[in-house]
């Protein structure tokens, strides 16, 4: 856990002394340090992939790690969207990634090509005056 | 360099907005409406300059002094029960 | 129900509800951000005059003093919305409605996005961010990366991550396009490199900032700029190299850099792979005021303090009655200002709530004169037009108030 822990710093001098917690983050224990928030917790177990974008599945991880920019938002005890950058974690903390949806208004290859805005309606309804 | 992710919420690319752009000669809000980018989780708080500077380009046009894409509230994710009060 | 609610607990927020409670008025802070400092809490370096400015102290003395006169600061609260009503605010957050007479928005800035193909993948962060993890929570962001984007901020935050044993490959810039086009321009990244080169210990990025002064002499520069980069602190910085993509499956896996010329046009068969597991991008900064255009605020668009600005007066004071500003929220400057605006904020809130005989007129005077003091000494300067700027904004508010 300590491996990517910045103990020793020239200016801001030894990181000692921390009280451990334990967690878990899909299903798998870890030890995070009070005061750690889940994104650097997880950080420190090696941990960057904390969710997939919803619709395309494509991973996802802290960008601003000061809660503009809601990329690193996870399930934490069951409640969805939460920020790991400005959320401490706790003792027994239960953590899940974000998973991609099976989002019914969304098209995929074998489904009805709805539009999801209005520049793709105006494609649609154009291609089909068209013919 | 085209198929660049603007808005990450919505992954909304370059060529999108530009095309978008180039067909409706339109504003920063306008490409909101049509191609969602910067109406995604984060409101936009993330790629809200890359739009603008992309108009800008585009247009050719300096911005203006009130905020090209409107900032409206809640300006966090908000449960409907939360704003219900 | 509170005479005064501040929004944001960094340097101008924490210095405000000092000078508040110093004048007993009734105070709320509130911040997102689990701890209060702001966005002292990352900061780090060293001054020309060898001292070490360390935010996280400077953040400690200010709470010290906040503690002292019972400041009420509660963080992990995030404010979604403000509505006025006739006598002051309703702030709506996730911990419900709070109410105030007067308002101050310290809100500070967010990171401007330098997008590239691979950007949304974990492993690429704003420099911020790893500013962050780095100084605040003390975990390492990867075991070799690099920083896009050469400017005032990430060349500072570099250094940062290099004393806290961070192995950086060098910093470059990003790949034009539409959105890059500044901070992927060498000329343009070159003048901004000139206003740090003498915070440079190692004398490199000096190496003709004494014959750079002319826009001619910083194209020579730019065009002779050496292809191993500069080094500074021992990394190399390079002005040259433009990184195009990121690439990685689940992650970041390594980047691909190109040779650039003088404009920035990539270099066709300069394409090389570097390995990193991750990546800093380092856009810029701009104003985050978004709580002011909620509650209708006027903007001015003033690209030497960053971009869209609540109007304001010297006195840190809105157009909305009883709405007040201070910090990057009114043009990105160093912490040091923001802290001096902060005081001179309190300040007049104190007056308006409870200055009728003048009693406070020496002491905002005075925390103006130490805003402007400080903005003329500041090591730090993220836009050589700063002064103008201002002048501008308080034009603005004039006119806005006598038409």
């Amino acid at each position: 856990m300590n491996k990517h822990r910045i103990l020793e710093h020239p200016v801001l001098g030894k990181l000692a002394n921390q009280k451990e917690m334990t967690f878990t983050f899909d299903g798998k224990k870890y030890i995070g340090y009070e005061g750690d928030t889940i994104a650097s917790a997880l950080l420190a177990n090696g941990i960057r992939k904390l969710r997939v974008h919803e619709e395309t599945g494509t991973p996802r991880g802290i960008y601003c790690n000061i809660g503009h920019c809601f990329e690193c938002r996870v399930t934490v005890d069951g409640k969805p969207g939460v920020r790991a950058c400005l959320t401490e974690i706790n003792r027994n903390m239960v953590i899940e990634s974000g998973k991609q949806h099976s989002t019914p208004f969304k098209p995929t290859d074998n489904e009805v090509d709805l539009p999801r805005t209005y520049s793709e309606f105006e494609n649609i309804y154009k291609e089909e005056k068209e013919g | 360099m085209d198929k660049v992710i603007i808005c990450r919420c919505e992954e909304v690319d370059l060529e999108e907005i530009k095309e978008t752009i180039s067909k409706y000669q339109c504003s920063a809000r306008e490409i909101k409406l049509r191609t969602r980018a910067g109406m995604g989780y984060c409101g936009g708080r993330t790629c809200r300059p890359a739009l603008n500077a992309i108009v800008a380009e585009i247009s050719g046009e300096k911005l203006r002094h009130e905020i090209p894409l409107k900032i409206q509230p809640p300006i966090r994710p908000v449960s409907l029960g939360k704003i219900g009060g | 129900m509170y005479d005064v609610l501040i929004i944001g607990a960094g340097p101008a927020g924490l210095s405000a509800a000092i000078a508040c409670r110093e004048w007993n008025l009734s105070v709320l802070v509130i911040d997102e951000f689990p701890k209060p400092g702001g966005r002292l809490l990352g900061q780090l370096h060293e001054e020309p005059d060898g001292k070490w400015w360390n935010g996280i102290e400077e953040a400690k003395i200010l709470l010290e003093k906040a503690k002292q006169l019972n400041t009420e600061i509660r963080c992990s609260i995030s404010a979604h919305h403000i509505e006025k009503n006739d006598h002051g605010f309703n702030v709506y957050t996730n911990e419900g409605v709070f109410e105030a007479d007067n308002l101050l928005i310290a809100t500070g800035a967010a990171e401007t996005p330098a997008p590239l193909p691979g950007w949304t993948l974990p492993g690429v962060m704003s420099i911020g961010a790893a500013q962050v993890m780095t100084n605040v929570h003390r975990v390492r962001v990867g075991n070799k990366g690099i920083v896009v984007g050469v400017n005032v901020l990430s060349v500072a935050i570099a250094r940062e991550m290099q004393l806290a044993g961070i192995d950086l490959q060098c910093m470059a810039l990003p790949a034009l396009n539409p959105v890059t086009a500044d901070y992927g321009n060498p000329v343009k990244v070159m003048e901004g490199l000139l206003r740090i080169a003498h915070l440079a210990p190692s004398a490199a990025i000096r190496f003709g900032s004494s014959f750079l002064k002319g826009d001619g002499a910083k194209d020579l520069a730019v065009k002779f700029f050496p292809k191993s980069g500069v080094k500074m602190w021992g990394m190399p910085i390079h002005l040259r190299k433009a990184v195009t993509r990121i690439n990685g499956k689940n992650q970041v896996e390594s980047v691909t850099i190109c040779d650039i010329s003088a404009k920035g046009e990539i270099i066709p068969g300069s394409e090389k792979t570097v390995e990193v597991d991750f990546v800093c991008i380092a856009g810029g900064l701009y104003p985050l005021a978004e709580l002011a255009a909620v509650i209708g605020c006027p903007f001015q668009y003033i690209e030497e303090l960053g971009g869209h600005i609540p109007v304001h007066n010297e006195q840190m004071e809105t157009p909305v009655e009883g709405l007040f500003v201070a910090g990057n929220i009114t043009g990105i400057e160093s912490g040091k200002v923001a802290r001096a605006q902060g005081t001179l904020a309190g300040l007049s809130i104190a007056n308006r709530v409870i200055g009728t005989d003048g009693q406070l007129e020496n002491q905002i005077q005075q925390a103006k004169m130490n805003v402007k003091t400080i903005r003329e000494n500041a090591t730090i300067q993220f836009h050589p037009g700063i002064e103008k700027g201002r002048n501008q904004m308080e034009e603005t508010f004039y006119n806005i108030l006598h038409g």
